[in-house]
């Protein structure tokens, strides 16, 4: 769906951002940036919709290369949809249903099929009850969903998002992710997100690439990424909790542990009752 | 109450009274007309004669709308009336003091003049004081009833430029987010000491100033962004989407004014002699 080639962006102060990166990502795919702050996943994403333009290298999507006149980034922009990190940023107008509308709107739709499109969305991430609410009436959490159903007004075949849990309560980040893996699922969304809570990854991501310096260093699994500890401390990051305790159960304790470490609590569990099992026998 | 407090409570009554579900168009035709006949009935205005009846019953109507039928705390609707009144009041005294011709109330012996209170110029003052507190009385009812995106799209319906409409609509959001943004500020001043002096509460508070006018350039540019990745085309459109007015409504605001216009015509020579 989208190919990158030799992608390079070197801001205007001369800090080289993304560096030479070339990756290709599936129709309906799940995939995860991972990198500390400063590590390019943000302005990698920027240029997705075109909100940046790469200083040298080339993006298709569906072996299109991306044009930047109005006409092109209007059609572009309805079938890739951006959710920012601040929903500050992203809400901007007085009411709910307002800023929701502000998408479809501008795809040129009648007012009816717009009313349509809103409600349709604000239903899908729970926020209907709130349509004439205004944005500094909602908590952070709901302050995302009204963002990301602005986007989903649009009816985007991918969406980004930036930090999608970042300034989130346990609860509100566990409903976004239900919410953004029933959109993969039922809607076939292809889904890309920036993130450096790494605890979410394994819950989320297909497919994760790990970004350091403007350059993709790994690219796999989360189960094959994680399971190489020294690459992962190199470029700043941690495993997740469960496959630290797993890796520390290993190396220091001996324990007959696989080789991928669990990362999730079901993993976890699965390879507890094995071990219970060889040690029984 | 404090300012922002007071902003955040009529805010949130425009959103959460009553009379929040209904058509915007007859409260602002209800608001608009009363306060537009209440104020041009000063055209029959005497001088040395108080006219209060027409403000007096706009006033009425008004409150026990915006109090009744919209369920707005009175505490509320007596805390927005205390700024105006005050003012109000500080300016019908001026008024009294300098205007008017005439027959004279008082004559104040300066040693170098006279100077002279006139009976027109108290009547002035008194008629002047019902006549605001009456058109206060429409806004007021306007403000605590309708919110401001509602409005918004009702300055589109009646042709205001598209610019205009823009701006307030976006002044209204970011309001209250530098609002908060500001309060935040000035609390991490105080929690790291800032001395209580009158210089340096002015130094605080300029450095609070530029920092926050930093902020909204900044904030604005990404907003420009997030805005643009959703196909802004240089022009913000607005969903027109708000319950329809009922005609008996409308009938029965013009029947009221039909009312108010007559008796402004009955009373225009009666009032308060002085």
């Amino acid at each position: 769906m989208f190919k990158l080639e030799n992608l390079s962006h070197r801001y205007s102060d001369g800090t080289l951002a993304i560096d030479n990166v070339s990756l290709n990502f599936a129709r309906g795919e799940r995939v995860a940036f991972l990198g500390t702050n400063g590590s390019g996943k943000t302005t990698l994403l920027n240029h997705l919709n075109g909100i940046l333009k790469p200083t040298s290298g080339n993006i298709y999507f569906e072996d299109k290369p991306l044009a930047y006149d109005a006409k092109s980034l209007l059609t572009l922009r309805k079938r890739v949809g951006f959710v920012f990190q601040d929903p500050n940023d992203q809400l901007f107008a007085s009411s709910v249903k307002q800023d929701v509308a502000f998408g479809p709107l501008n795809l040129g739709y009648t007012a009816d099929r717009v009313k349509e499109l809103v409600n349709e969305a604000l239903v899908t991430v729970g926020m209907s009850e709130y349509v004439d609410k205004p944005p500094h009436f909602l908590s952070g959490g709901q302050k995302k969903r009204v963002a990301l159903a602005g986007v989903l007004a649009m009816q985007p075949e991918v969406i980004i998002m930036d930090e999608p849990t970042s300034s989130l309560d346990p609860i509100a980040i566990s409903d976004i992710l239900h919410l953004l893996l029933q959109l993969n699922k039922e809607k076939g969304i292809t889904l890309l997100l920036a993130t450096h809570d790494v605890d979410m990854v394994p819950l989320f991501a297909e497919k994760l690439y790990i970004l350091n310096k403007g350059k993709v260093v790994s690219e796999g699994t989360p189960k094959t990424i994680f399971s190489n500890a020294e690459l992962i401390r190199k470029v700043n990051l941690r495993s997740p909790r469960i496959a630290h305790l797993f890796e520390v159960l290993k190396k220091e304790n001996g324990l007959p542990i696989a080789d991928e470490y669990p990362l999730t609590i079901s993993e976890a569990r699965k390879e507890i009752l094995r071990l219970l099992k060889t040690t029984e026998k | 109450m404090s300012h922002p407090d007071l902003y955040a409570e009529v805010d949130k009554s425009a959103y959460t009274n009553a009379l929040a579900k209904s058509s915007p168009v007859t409260k602002t035709f209800f608001a608009l007309s009363a306060l537009l006949i209440s104020v041009s009935a000063s055209y029959f205005d005497m001088p040395g004669v108080i006219s209060f009846i027409v403000p007096v019953v706009v006033f009425t109507i008004c409150t026990s709308l915006t109090l009744g039928l919209a369920k707005v705390k009175a505490h509320l609707y007596l805390d927005l009336f205390t700024y105006p009144i005050l003012m109000l009041i500080l300016s019908c005294i001026f008024i009294a003091l300098f205007f008017g011709s005439g027959t004279p109330v008082i004559e104040i012996p300066l040693h170098w003049a006279t100077w002279t209170i006139f009976k027109s110029g108290i009547s002035m003052s008194v008629n002047t004081f019902f006549r605001v507190a009456g058109a206060l009385s429409c806004l007021f009812f306007l403000v605590l009833t309708t919110s401001i995106t509602d409005l918004c799209v009702l300055l589109r319906r009646i042709r205001i430029p598209q610019a205009m409409v823009e701006m307030s609509m976006l002044i209204y959001r970011y309001i209250f987010l530098f609002l908060e943004i500001s309060a935040k500020m000035s609390l991490a001043q105080k929690l790291r000491l800032k001395r209580s002096g009158w210089l340096s509460s002015i130094r605080s508070l300029a450095m609070l100033t530029g920092s926050l006018f930093i902020r909204t350039l900044d904030q604005g540019e990404r907003t420009l962004v997030a805005m643009n990745a959703r196909g802004y085309d240089g022009e913000m459109h607005i969903l027109d989407d708000f319950p329809s007015a009922r005609k008996t409504a409308l009938v029965g605001i013009v029947l009221f004014d039909v009312l108010l216009i007559a008796l402004v015509l009955l009373t225009k020579t009666s009032g308060v002699v002085l």
